[in-house]
């Protein structure tokens, strides 16, 4: 005789509670109140601030830090880390740059062989992680001290000029009054969010960051999942690299110096654990706009750029700190381990 | 069991090997390489990073992880370099002290007490620490040196943390020997040192067998940042300048050297004898390849090949490291922790 | 003869040149249910490892339907029908209960859609797979809000659900009650009318003539016998598994009953904590080994953690020798004088990577490293004493780390650790949980030791004939109070399970 088995925890208001002080739509909550919080600051501090042309400001800066964004929080979900973005950026306009004005090489030519690079720079890491098993912190912190000395060994340590206008379009250009390269990275976060969300493979991420155990015996290729996502974080951090030479018309090996930094608090901040498994790309859109916008308020009210990287720092620990707080007080409420 | 044993000395040997290459290559590439006075200028800049070596490699032993000391580093000169005409150049180095360990304290408490992942918390307080230095000095590099000449003597103490010598050793080199030898006689021989064994073996298990975990893991990072303050001290007394751009990039040198010399990024794993190796094969190598007049960048490329190459030699070897468990954060909530975390093969046999 | 659905021929297998399975031959026939048993160190998880792929045999022949099949990857084993359900659960705690059951493949949209997600259809899969064993859990519920218990059905649901012709079950009961059990017992019974092979590895034994119609013995790596489950008893089978005799305890049980006891040790007053466990009140005398049954979830081991100090009880008083005590934390546990034997030796119990000597020091630093500093000669004095009073075997000596113990040596590791540390009460959580039957008596016998010296033991256990075997006297409970209290003269199967499933004591 089969007997039923006990109903998931009841559904009484504490586990429910419980439940949804544990969730992430309280995450969202959080910073979505943080991020009003700010600028409420930021506007009663200067009058410019809510203005139409700043925010088309803090819009062109999206661009580079949501785009790489992406590819990191793919690389968390599964549970490891890129620290080697910034590096990367600086390297596919330095070697845009050295094709295009050394070589001859066509500008759109030398363009796609810098992403190619970039791309590469990507497998080479993810081959690392996924099949000589190194830790991901390791190789990428390696290939973060190799690529950047790279770009400083083939750009002689130079700044470049890329004054060419069509190349400009990319980071400088706007249509109907917003900046292509906001609209670029828009078009990736509606991809990619479909392909998380919607695809196997997006799903496997998922798993193999909440799992490499039950993945790997549920038949899911892991390596190659991760040899994918690792090329993906090269090829965005060399796309975002191309859009910074583009803003500023010029290659410089210095370039993209701190992006990891940035990138990894503001794909944190939108609540995307370190630990793997869970995340989601608007909570990291989310984060990038409340970084953004922090920074841009700071320089609206004009604090000093010292403060700049201290007051981030100090946003991400509270922010974070917070979470796990929150986390902490709530685990013993209903449907617990 | 005893292959435990065998691969730990094998991979001193094959460090010494390394070295006595290196030493060798670079003796015959340049000329200047086995000069006395280079000799003594490349122990002087393995101070440093020998200084936080030692307590890095105590730290991650234990399972932690300190991205912030470089900052931290910078911070401290900056403070004294700030604080030297109002304070006095000792009471700011005393103050340097303080200010590096109390870095280091809040980076212990919200690893151990708020539970935010260490990766993050350092390199939120790297970013912190290295702003405040800017705040501080301004941007500019901040010479140290008596402005008015009323502390003639203090100064000449100060200056003997950085130039001086001690039983005909330079100061910095005396006191990183020092240091590595406590090291090994606390990882040896006492409480603290199992401590931090067991604590990077098996927190959970630790906390449960009744360990101070928590008082610990505080202490350890406290004393990291600490190791920074003293640095700085010394640092800051032989250049006679304190500089918010210094140290940059310290930590991965640091990472490297003990990584090379055998330490797990997981904890529970590593030797002194082993990051003393590796911060000697290292800085071996660097201060050889500056000789050679190779630029700053190629040596940091040669930095990272060589962290790879430390780590992906013990991968092929012993194939069986859990690479996504260190990322976990410093959880020391006891209770049935997510049976999937569990370490790999299931039975016991 | 109908060709047997599966057999492992003459398999060899060596690490590192030494011989794990040494000429280990097993058939399976269709809807029939195999039980594997044998100490520690037999060679059942390597047999199992090298069917399902994950270990490659050195020698010897596996066939399936009479032919013969080679397995390179877990993936080959899978595509011949042979499923896994381990002791440890492997799942994405953040994925919901249906993803976790169509893991990899999750149906997708018909036609120029294929490569989008069908939601619907995910969850009504979900479902029907849930319905094969009636379990009323919401599918779209987070694999981290199931209870344990849950995930663990969840798991078994995920095997059946691939459409398995040989299920490998491994230690499928050990956290399960005795009500869930006879529910997995029922699934098996269903699965046997498909045709589909079982192969049940346990050290419960009880469980095994229940449900196996055949029993192959494994020792040391070879074959030792293949007996139908009617010809063969208990005692034969732990004589074939240990390769000598071992007592019954009846003998015992009648010696424990006459047992006298001392004053109280430990005492509890009614403490309670919401959600776990409600005015609690016993006491534990020296001498006393008692006993606390109950079914998963009534309450037993959060009720030992928080005496320990893992958790925290929010009402209530703890006394120790008659003084209040407060224990808010491990360490507070161990000052008051209570030892903790958790559940997980691997996970919560004992630092793998270090040695011997240095677990059982663990939690004695006071003593043996006073100022500070360690006293090797002290330490090693302490060490061996607890490794020849307990009888703990290990490879290489003292030194050896703690991995490569079996887990009864393992186990005892663990207890030296607090008798070293001089504990006046231990609490055990299932003391015997994957240790196999020699090594079992082993740790009964030593527990009835260290009460004669005059320990006070609290026993959380789930299995009653260990309860029974061992206690002086046994204490139910059932949705966090105490429904019973017997002696053990006058305890029985019958009254234990039900004061534990809520009938009145």
């Amino acid at each position: 005789m089969q007997q039923t088995l006990p109903v998931s925890p009841p559904s009484n208001k504490v586990v429910q509670l419980g439940r949804w002080l544990r969730g992430e739509r309280l995450t969202t909550l959080n910073l979505f109140v943080t991020f009003v919080i700010i600028c409420i600051i930021f506007a009663s501090q200067a009058q410019y601030f809510l203005t139409l042309e700043n925010f088309v400001n803090i819009g062109r800066t999206l661009g580079v830090v949501g785009i790489v964004s992406i590819g990191m929080t793919l690389v968390l979900i599964t549970g490891g880390v890129d620290i080697s973005v910034g590096s990367v950026a600086a390297l596919s306009g330095v070697i845009t740059s050295i094709l295009w004005l050394q070589s001859g090489v066509p500008l759109g030519f030398a363009t796609l062989i810098g992403l190619a690079a970039c791309t590469l720079v990507g497998f080479i890491n993810g081959y690392l992680i996924a099949f000589v098993r190194i830790n991901p912190l390791i190789t990428t912190l390696a290939s973060f001290s190799i690529v950047r000395g790279l770009a400083f060994v083939l750009s002689n340590g130079q700044t470049n000029q890329l004054n060419d206008d069509t190349f400009k379009l990319l980071g400088r250009g706007e249509i109907v009054g917003i900046p292509i390269s906001l609209l670029l990275m828009i078009a990736l976060y509606v991809a990619f969010f479909a392909l998380m969300h919607f695809t196997q493979f997006g799903r496997n991420l998922y798993a193999i960051g909440g799992s490499p155990d039950a993945s790997r015996l549920a038949g899911i290729p892991v390596r190659r999942h991760l040899l994918i996502v690792y090329t993906l974080s090269g090829f965005l951090a060399g796309l975002a690299g191309i859009i910074i030479a583009s803003q500023l018309a010029s290659s410089a090996p210095r370039a993209a110096t701190g992006l990891e930094f940035t990138v990894i608090a503001a794909v944190v901040l939108g609540g995307t654990s370190l630990s793997g498994g869970k995340g989601s790309l608007i909570g990291t859109l989310v984060g990038v706009f409340i970084l953004r916008v922090l920074d841009n308020g700071l320089v609206q009210t004009r604090v000093s750029s010292f403060y700049q990287d201290v007051i981030s720092g100090a946003v991400l620990l509270l922010a974070v700190g917070f979470d796990q707080i929150r986390l902490k007080l709530t685990s013993s409420l209903g449907g617990k381990p | 069991m005893n292959t435990m044993r065998v691969s730990g000395i094998s991979e001193i040997m094959s460090l010494v090997i390394m070295l006595v290459i290196i030493i060798v290559f670079m003796g015959q590439a340049s000329p200047v390489f086995m000069t006395t006075r280079n000799l003594e200028n490349m122990l002087l800049d393995i101070s440093t990073v020998g200084i936080l070596a030692v307590f890095t490699t105590l730290l991650m032993i234990g399972g932690g992880l300190d991205l912030s000391i470089g900052a931290t580093l910078a911070l401290c000169g900056v403070v004294i370099g700030a604080l030297q005409t109002t304070l006095g150049i000792l009471p700011a180095a005393g103050l340097a002290l303080v200010v590096g360990a109390l870095v280091g304290l809040l980076n212990g408490f919200l690893v151990t007490y708020v539970g935010i992942n260490p990766l993050i918390t350092t390199l939120g307080m790297l970013s912190i620490a290295r702003g405040l230095a800017f705040v501080f000095s301004d941007g500019l590099t901040i010479p140290v040196f008596d402005n008015d000449g009323t502390q003639q003597a203090a100064y000449d103490v100060f200056t003997q943390f950085g130039e001086g010598q001690v039983l005909g050793i330079a100061t910095p080199v005396f006191v990183m020997l020092l240091l590595f030898g406590i090291g090994l006689l606390i990882l040896q021989f006492t409480a603290y040192g199992r401590a931090m064994y067991a604590m990077g073996g098996n927190a959970q298990a630790s906390h449960l067998a009744g360990l101070a975990v928590r008082r610990y893991r505080m202490i350890a990072y406290t004393l990291s940042g600490l190791s920074a303050g003293l640095t700085a001290v010394m640092l800051t007394s032989r250049l006679y300048a304190a500089d918010p751009r210094a140290a940059m990039g310290i930590e991965l040198t640091v990472i490297t050297s003990v990584v090379l010399g055998g330490i797990s990024l997981a904890g529970g794993k590593g030797t002194l004898i082993g990051t003393a190796l590796g911060v000697l094969v290292l800085s071996t190598l660097l201060n050889g390849m500056k000789l050679l007049s190779t630029s700053t960048d190629a040596q940091n490329i040669a930095q990272g090949i060589v962290l790879l190459l430390a780590v992906g030699l013990d991968q092929l070897r012993t194939r069986n490291i859990n690479w996504s468990k260190w990322l976990r954060g410093s959880r020391l909530l006891p209770g049935a922790a997510t049976p999937s975390k569990a370490s790999a093969s299931s039975g016991s046999d | 003869m109908n060709t047997p659905l599966l057999e492992m021929q003459h398999i060899q297998k060596s690490f590192y040149g030494v011989k794990v399975l040494d000429d280990v031959s097993i058939d399976l026939a269709a809807g029939e249910t195999l039980a594997l048993l044998g100490e520690n160190g037999a060679g059942k998880s390597t047999l199992i490892k090298i069917l399902n792929g994950d270990y490659l045999r050195d020698d010897g022949e596996v066939l399936i339907d009479g032919k013969p099949v080679h397995f390179s990857e877990p993936r080959d084993a899978e595509a011949h029908g042979i499923r896994m359900i381990y002791q440890e659960l492997h799942y994405a705690p953040e994925l919901s209960v249906a993803e976790n059951l169509l893991l990899g493949r999750l149906p997708r949209r018909p036609g120029a859609l294929g490569w989008i997600v069908d939601w619907n259809l995910t969850r009504k899969q979900a479902q029907d797979a849930l319905a094969l064993l009636n379990v009323q859990i919401d599918p779209m519920t987070k694999m981290r809000d199931l209870s344990v218990v849950e995930r663990e059905i969840i798991e078994i649901v995920k095997a059946l659900s691939r459409h398995a012709r040989i299920i490998v079950m491994d230690e499928p009961t050990a956290a399960l009650t005795p009500p869930e059990v006879q529910q997995l017992f029922q699934i098996i019974r269903n699965l046997r009318e498909r045709g589909v092979g079982i192969i049940y590895i346990s050290h419960r034994l009880d469980e095994v003539f229940q449900i196996a119609q055949r029993v192959t013995v494994l020792r040391d790596g070879k074959h030792v016998g293949t007996r139908a489950i009617a010809d063969v008893t208990h005692k034969a089978l732990v004589h074939m598994m240990v390769g000598r005799e071992i007592e019954e305890r009846t003998q015992v049980r009648q010696e424990l009953a006459a047992v006298q006891t001392g004053a109280p040790v430990l005492e509890v007053r009614n403490l309670s904590k919401r959600g776990a466990f409600e005015d609690i009140s016993l006491k534990v005398a020296a001498g006393e080994i008692v006993g606390l049954f109950g079914l998963l979830g009534a309450g037993h081991n959060n009720l030992t953690q928080a005496i320990f100090g893992i958790e925290r009880a929010e009402r209530g008083t703890i006394y120790i020798n008659g003084n209040a005590v407060e224990v808010r934390s491990p360490r507070d546990g161990k000052r008051a004088g209570i030892g903790f034997v958790p559940l997980d030796r691997k996970i919560n119990g004992l630092v793998l990577g270090m040695s011997v000597r240095k677990n059982i020091t663990l939690s004695n630093w006071r003593v043996l490293a006073p100022m500070g500093v360690f006293w090797h000669g002290q330490e090693m004095q302490h060490t061996r004493h607890w490794v020849d009073q307990l009888g703990i075997r290990m490879a290489g000596g003292i030194e050896t780390h703690t991995r490569y113990l079996s887990g009864g040596n393992q186990q005892k590791v663990v207890l030296s650790r607090w008798l070293e540390a001089n504990v006046r009460v231990l609490l055990l959580n299932e003391p015997t949980w994957g240790v196999d039957v020699g090594a079992r008596s082993d740790i009964y016998d030593q527990l009835e030791a260290l009460a004669a010296q005059g320990l006070a033991i609290l026993m959380v256990s789930s299995d009653i004939d260990e309860v029974l075997t061992v206690s002086h006297r046994i204490l139910t409970i059932y949705k966090g109070r105490l429904t019973g209290e017997f002696m053990q003269a006058q305890a029985t199967q019958e009254k234990l399970l039900q004061a534990a499933a809520g009938g009145g004591a």
